[in-house]
């Protein structure tokens, strides 16, 4: 986000402050924070999002919560789960007769009592939510309205933001790992601390080699014809190993002479390199034509791509928190005590990078959500059946008159991301200390 | 000064080049037969009469786009794969190939079963075209050359000498053939040679590659053409790159237009009512996704639905060429408000936000307190002291916020239905015309470099107390 960017390059000033406080760093932000009404309501609404995210299932679903059936109970919401897991069956009578069709002796239904793919065939063809609907009673009323097919759209909300919620966090953990560990390596070695000898970086050049040709080009049969997960587990297995026997083999190595002279490696170039090369390509034109060669289309797919595609941003900020981390004296204490510099890495200095980190997470997850909603507005890389809120906008697009198509989901889209980009701000106001007094 | 841009263009260059090895891989890995698609207006394939015919100018056509050459200028591969894959033209084949070499690692055995193949296809194709079994045989073979998996070729083995055995034409004739496919298939069984696939094998293939071809005729502006409607690329994306350099132009000018006083304005009065209104306003702006802003416009303003049709419809209206021009710069005009609009608000937002910020810096200033001691009035300090300063990082900042505002036109040219480069790259990406794709891709990244350069460079330009000779 182009404004937290700004923010962020603020920060650095607070630096100093924070050791002249007596408490904890994170105990002042989180005093700063509250004060932050925007802020603070943010994150309240974040929780009931997450709610939504986590329970969905149980607000809008076309089976009941609870129902009783020819004298047996039953809590077909949560059999549901079982079922996924392969730990129960739905029994014949629920296949012959879709939900809502069953004579129960009582039943309490979800909240919506639709789930995102349910079509409702008496309901189809844009039924607006204040118009005559043909339900049993105002319990069916779809009160957003239907799609084309009779989808409510409710309901669509609903799935829509389990995804946004799923895309926003899985993207934003695999770019916050990258990103930690290539912000560290860039901004804690810098150009000259990265020294290892000519055997360990020649040995683990030759074991990357090896790997990727061992476990990836020799098992091309393996990996594109047997379970995926499974075989690519055992390639990237291989690959560890290969990696793991390339520094066993260079211990003994380096008592050669030549082999055991210590060699620099320009890490912050190379990262900072690296860096430019994605963040020269605009990420909407990456992702899409990096999704489009797809065959199958799938979220996690999309959430895989954003997330290789968007470590750049916390890449950046770790590296600037860690240049100026590393030269503090706690961590010349450590190097002084002996620490192995990955250690000094992961125990001391990244923990302290990771409260600032967070203002890059908001935001990336705010566009993140945005790029998704993006795609799917698109109908690319989405598979066409996925009820999400890009996918429910872009039905606006064939139908005009149906305003309930354009405003809700647009809605839902506009306020978590709105959600995300205030609490990005409120906690970069909170690190700021000029606000301090 | 000099030194730092031949540093940066010395970057430029890997930086460039790994882009390219980018979208190079990306377009050799999307999917579909590049012949195929570059050929589906016509001739191809159609008649089953004409089999020969239809090979020769897959070849042809193979050839004409460089698909005859290997991909890379070397390659690694496990030694079970020919170095000389590249020349099975056919893109199912090769792959399936390239399975068969995967799983059985003998690469005699499997190029003999592939010949015989071919010689039961030529065997079929003497044959009178009417021939009952003969349809059913050809489609067999068909599939044959595609599969890879055991039970699968086992399977069609099995049809095919059903096939051959029960019309009494072919059966005298070809039932030998067919089990002589069948022992070569055994024979690719029997003697497997898995252990090849963990010897490493490079390949050296020399300037005559694919790669070299397309970045050698990218640097001289040929893009290929569409595998759509076969135009040059280049042409398709000269009409394009009108409409997306217009639109885009006039968003930005108008997001500087508006945002520079506003900026201005709630820094000078800080605090004020002004000031809080605005940046709440512009905070929400910013924060409302554009193609949810657009496809509201769209909506409700451009049809007579909801009563506010106040705006032309879709596209870029309909007037003949030989209309006055007037008239014609009017529709024009009409139809772009809109999209122009949605492209611009979420730059003023950010740009007068950024404006704001540099003149709070500014005003705090000791020069600017000296401006107000030595008794300058207000208008004379704010825009002859203040602004001034202020104004430099925006003005570079147009380099940068210029390739932002083109990607997020993809979107909006969609929505509007503006020929732009957006929609030609959506359209391309649905139409699986790869070339189109991977050249806006490859353009855009150059344009986004090619901004930041200008950018850092106007910035250094401007302001002497920037020093890019040495890394801090």
């Amino acid at each position: 986000m182009l404004i937290g960017v700004k923010k962020e390059k603020g920060l650095a000033e607070e630096m100093a402050h924070r050791q002249s406080m007596g408490q904890s760093y994170r105990a002042i932000v989180w005093r700063q924070f509250r004060r932050n009404r925007m802020a603070v309501w943010s994150l309240r609404l974040l929780y009931v999002f997450l709610f939504i995210a986590l329970f969905g299932d149980f607000i809008a679903n076309e089976k009941p919560i609870y129902c009783r059936i020819g004298g047996q109970t039953y809590f077909p919401v949560l059999r549901q789960y079982a079922v996924g897991l392969g730990l129960a069956k739905w029994e014949a009578r629920f296949f012959q007769k879709s939900w809502d069709e069953h004579e129960y002796e009582s039943v309490i239904w979800a909240p919506i009592p639709y789930s995102a793919g349910t079509i409702d065939r008496k309901n189809s063809n844009y039924v607006s939510p204040g118009g005559r609907q043909r339900v049993s009673s105002a319990r069916f009323r779809h009160w957003l309205g239907t799609d084309q097919i009779g989808r409510d759209v409710a309901a669509g909300l609903i799935s829509g933001a389990r995804i946004a919620m799923m895309v926003g966090v899985v993207s934003m953990a695999i770019a916050t790992l990258i990103g930690l560990f290539m912000g560290a390596l860039a901004g804690y070695f810098g150009d000259e601390r990265f020294r290892a000898s000519r055997s360990r970086l020649l040995m683990n050049l030759l074991g990357l080699a090896a790997g990727i040709f061992y476990g990836f080009g020799a098992r091309a049969y393996a990996l594109s014809e047997g379970p995926f997960g499974w075989e690519l587990l055992r390639s990237l297995g291989i690959l560890a190993g290969s990696l793991v026997l390339a520094n066993l083999l260079a211990a003994p190595l380096k008592r050669l002479p030549w082999l055991g002279k210590k060699a620099r490696v320009p890490m912050d170039i190379i990262v900072m390199r690296l860096i430019e090369v994605i963040n020269s390509i605009p990420a909407l034109l990456l992702v899409l034509s990096v999704v489009a060669i797809i065959e199958k289309p799938s979220i996690l797919f999309v959430m895989a791509v954003i997330g290789l595609i968007r470590w750049t941003g916390v890449a950046r900020f770790v590296r600037a928190e860690l240049l100026r981390i590393r030269s503090l004296e706690y961590i010349e204490a450590a190097q002084a005590l002996g620490f192995s510099e990955w250690r000094i890495i992961f125990r001391h200095a990244i923990p302290n990078a990771l409260t600032p980190v967070l203002i890059t997470v908001a935001f990336g997850v705010a566009s993140a959500i945005l790029l998704e909603a993006f795609l799917s507005f698109l109908g690319v890389g989405v598979p066409p059946q996925q009820v999400t809120w890009g996918s429910m906008l872009n039905l606006a697009r064939a139908q005009f008159s149906a305003w309930w198509l354009a405003i809700f989901p647009g809605f839902a889209i506009f306020l978590t991301v709105t959600i995300f980009n205030l609490i990005g701000e409120g906690l970069a106001d909170a690190m700021d200390p000029r606000l301090k007094h | 000064m000099f030194q730092y841009l031949l540093k940066r263009l010395l970057i430029f260059i890997p930086t460039l080049l790994a882009i390219s090895l980018l979208a190079f891989g990306l377009s050799k890995m999307a999917p579909g037969d590049p012949v195929e698609q570059s050929s589906r207006g016509g001739g191809l394939g159609d008649a089953q009469s004409s089999l020969a015919n239809a090979e020769r100018v897959y070849r042809e056509k193979a050839r004409e786009l460089g698909l005859d050459k290997p991909a890379f200028y070397f390659g690694i591969s496990p030694a079970a794969y020919p170095d000389t894959l590249y020349r099975i033209l056919r893109r199912g084949q090769r792959e399936a190939l390239a399975k068969l070499a995967g799983r059985y690692g003998n690469w005699e055995q499997i190029a003999a079963y592939h010949r015989s193949i071919q010689v039961l296809e030529g065997a079929l194709r003497q044959l009178p075209a009417n021939a009952p079994g003969a349809y059913a045989a050809r489609s067999s073979l068909q599939q044959l050359y595609l599969a890879h998996s055991d039970a699968r070729i086992s399977s069609l083995l099995d049809g095919l000498a059903a096939e051959v055995e029960q019309d009494t034409a072919l059966g005298p004739v070809l039932s030998g053939t067919v089990q002589g496919l069948r022992e070569e298939y055994e024979a690719v069984k029997r003697q497997a040679t898995p252990w090849k696939l963990y010897i490493p094998d490079f390949k050296w293939h020399g300037l005559d590659n694919q790669y070299h071809r397309w970045i050698s005729g990218f640097l001289q502006f040929d893009f290929g053409k569409s595998y759509y409607d076969s135009r040059p690329v280049a042409h398709k994306m000269k009409d394009a790159l009108f409409w997306t350099v217009l639109i885009n132009g006039l968003a930005v000018l108008a997001a500087y237009l508006l945002s520079i006083p506003l900026g201005v304005f709630s820094a000078v009065w800080k605090g004020s009512f002004f000031d809080r209104a605005s940046t709440l306003a512009l905070f929400m702006l910013y924060s409302l996704p554009s193609f949810w802003v657009a496809t509201m416009l769209a909506v409700f303003l451009t049809t007579p639905e909801y009563g506010m049709d106040w705006f032309p419809s879709l596209g870029l209206g309909s007037l003949p060429d030989e209309a006055p021009f007037w008239s014609r710069f009017r529709e024009t005009a009409a139809h772009l408000i809109l999209p122009v609009f949605c492209l611009s608000y979420g730059a003023l937002a950010f740009i007068s936000r950024q404006m704001r910020g540099g003149m709070l810096n500014v005003i705090r200033q000791d020069y600017i307190r000296t401006a107000w001691a030595k008794g300058l009035n207000s208008r004379q300090v704010v825009w002859k002291h203040a602004f001034r300063n202020a104004l430099f990082p925006i003005i570079t900042m147009f380099a940068s916020i210029f390739p932002s505002v083109f990607a997020g036109s993809v979107v909006i040219e969609v929505i509007f239905n503006i020929p732009g480069m957006g929609k030609l790259t959506i359209d391309a990406i649905f139409q699986r015309d790869w070339p189109v794709v991977y050249t806006v891709l490859m353009l855009s990244a150059i344009l986004t470099m090619a901004g930041i350069l200008i950018s850092d460079v106007l910035y250094a330009w401007i302001d002497p107390r920037v020093s890019y000779s040495k890394k801090q």
